[in-house]
């Protein structure tokens, strides 16, 4: 899984508003706000990043360990797709 | 209604950092139904071109925009419509379309299930084919568009039916909601038929009385169903109409110019459909340019309900829906007060149990009546003498 790519799902509608992703589902008209960090994460999967890739950024950016940077990707992008905001 | 945490949260950041996050754009005024309540002139003055509409978006992105109306004239007239679309999508928008549904076929409805459309707005005005069509002008656009919806809701897409309420439809709204239900579609309706934007009121005369109204004032069943496609789109628009109770918007009259505005097919930028008041155009100023510089939405701004000359000190405030455009359309000051927004409100505060309620504008109007009448007299008395 580390090395896979990130896909966001491409029938979703986002955009990032001072600061925060905010994600709009056009089946339900559900209304995601992510936080810093699920934003952090958002912007890099769009870039096309894999999950390690993604992991070491958040532990540059947020002055993680490695480990907790890895949980905390996988954790989040385990909720994305939960909540179907990603196509793989 | 009240807006949920997360769109309360995402109305008060635009509102913040002042980001046009609802966008109402024309692509054409063409259209090819003749409505008589129409506010347009149809003709095509050089709207803008593909590279120009693309250009545009691409801006609209940079500067935050999220949610997208894409609306006319008629839409799908428009060759390059789902080029358009589908450049909108590739930039991540959230859309929403307006549309008579003339033209949409069974393809069409899969292609905008495909690109991510999420919601579709249809003009329906009767649930009478003759009275649909006799304010279309054309005939037969009853049942195409009725086609069009049931093509729409086989892809599973949203849509919601819009029934702007004039003389003419009136007495039908009953049967139109009872065809909204057969449907499966919400609806909306608009009690307001809004002065052509040249100017010209004469359109004026379609409008139901306040008293003609009372029905529509008294049973909520018939204003429309909330639909969850609302929560999303609750920023759009007015503040006051959507019914959207948001903190973000305490003491503004409305959302125009302060998170929304609107762009014609001409570039041109307002602050919002309903308030024609040109702020510059994207054909030669950039959309950033006019967003934050121009002195039109700084001066929309800084409007606050409290400052209203007259509106401010009214007892009727909370039965209002007064609209900043209509008060500049109709009354020719955006921060004046209007008959038609005092006329509904005293209606409504009257269907409250409010005894004998008179606007402050009204209130004011009499006042000045009266004394010009009793000057009037001792003029005639000093005459006799």
């Amino acid at each position: 899984m580390n090395r896979e790519t990130v896909v966001l799902n491409p029938r979703l509608a986002w955009r990032e508003i001072q600061g925060r992703v905010v994600v709009i589902s056009p089946e339900d008209s559900v209304v995601h706000e992510l936080n810093e960090t699920a934003s952090f994460i958002w912007k890099h999967a769009e870039r096309g990043r894999n999950v390690s890739e993604i992991a070491d950024l958040l532990t540059t950016e947020f002055r993680v360990d490695a480990a907790q940077a890895q949980a905390d990707t996988e954790g989040l992008l385990a909720v994305f797709s939960q909540k179907g905001l990603l196509a793989n | 209604m009240n807006a949920t945490p997360v769109m309360d949260r995402l109305v008060g950041r635009s509102m913040k950092g002042s980001v046009p996050l609802g966008v109402h754009f024309d692509v054409t005024y063409r259209c090819n139904e003749r409505c008589v309540h129409c506010y347009l002139d149809h003709e095509d003055y050089g709207e803008l071109e593909t590279p120009e509409v693309k250009n545009i978006l691409t801006q609209l992105a940079a500067a935050g925009t999220l949610m997208l109306t894409f609306s006319g004239g008629e839409i799908f007239l428009r060759k390059d419509f789902f080029e358009l679309l589908e450049f909108a999508r590739s930039l991540h928008f959230d859309i929403t379309l307006k549309s008579n549904a003339l033209m949409i076929t069974a393809e069409r409805a899969v292609r905008l299930r495909e690109l991510g459309v999420r919601q579709i707005q249809i003009s329906i005005y009767s649930a009478e084919p003759e009275v649909h069509d006799a304010i279309t002008k054309v005939r037969g656009s009853f049942a195409r568009s009725l086609q069009a919806i049931r093509f729409l809701k086989t892809q599973g897409l949203h849509v919601k039916i819009a029934c702007p309420l004039m003389k003419q439809n009136l007495s039908g709204l009953r049967r139109l909601r009872i065809l909204a239900d057969e449907l499966s579609v919400p609806y909306v309706i608009d009690m307001t038929v809004t002065p052509k934007l040249d100017g010209d009121t004469s359109i004026l005369a379609m409008r139901n009385s306040a008293d003609e109204l009372v029905d529509v004032i008294q049973d909520a069943s018939l204003r429309g169903q909330a639909t969850p496609d609302d929560a999303a789109e609750s920023v759009v628009g007015s503040a006051v109409s959507s019914g959207i109770e948001s903190d973000a918007y305490d003491g503004i009259p409305c959302s125009a110019g302060h998170n929304t505005c609107y762009i014609s097919p001409y570039g041109e930028v307002y602050p919002c459909v309903q308030m024609p008041i040109p702020a510059g155009n994207l054909r030669r100023e950039s959309f950033e340019q006019i967003w934050h510089r121009s002195p039109q939405f700084a001066r929309v701004r800084a409007i606050r309900e409290d400052q209203l000359p007259v509106c401010a000190a009214c007892n009727l405030r909370k039965y209002c829906e007064r609209c900043p455009g209509l008060a500049h359309m109709e009354g020719g000051d955006l921060t004046g007060a209007y008959d038609r927004a005092c006329e509904l409100a005293e209606m409504k505060a009257r269907v409250a149990g409010v005894a004998n309620p008179l606007s402050a504008w009204h209130a004011q109007s009499r006042g000045k009546a009266l004394a010009v009448r009793a000057s009037g007299r001792l003029v005639q008395i000093s005459q006799h003498l």
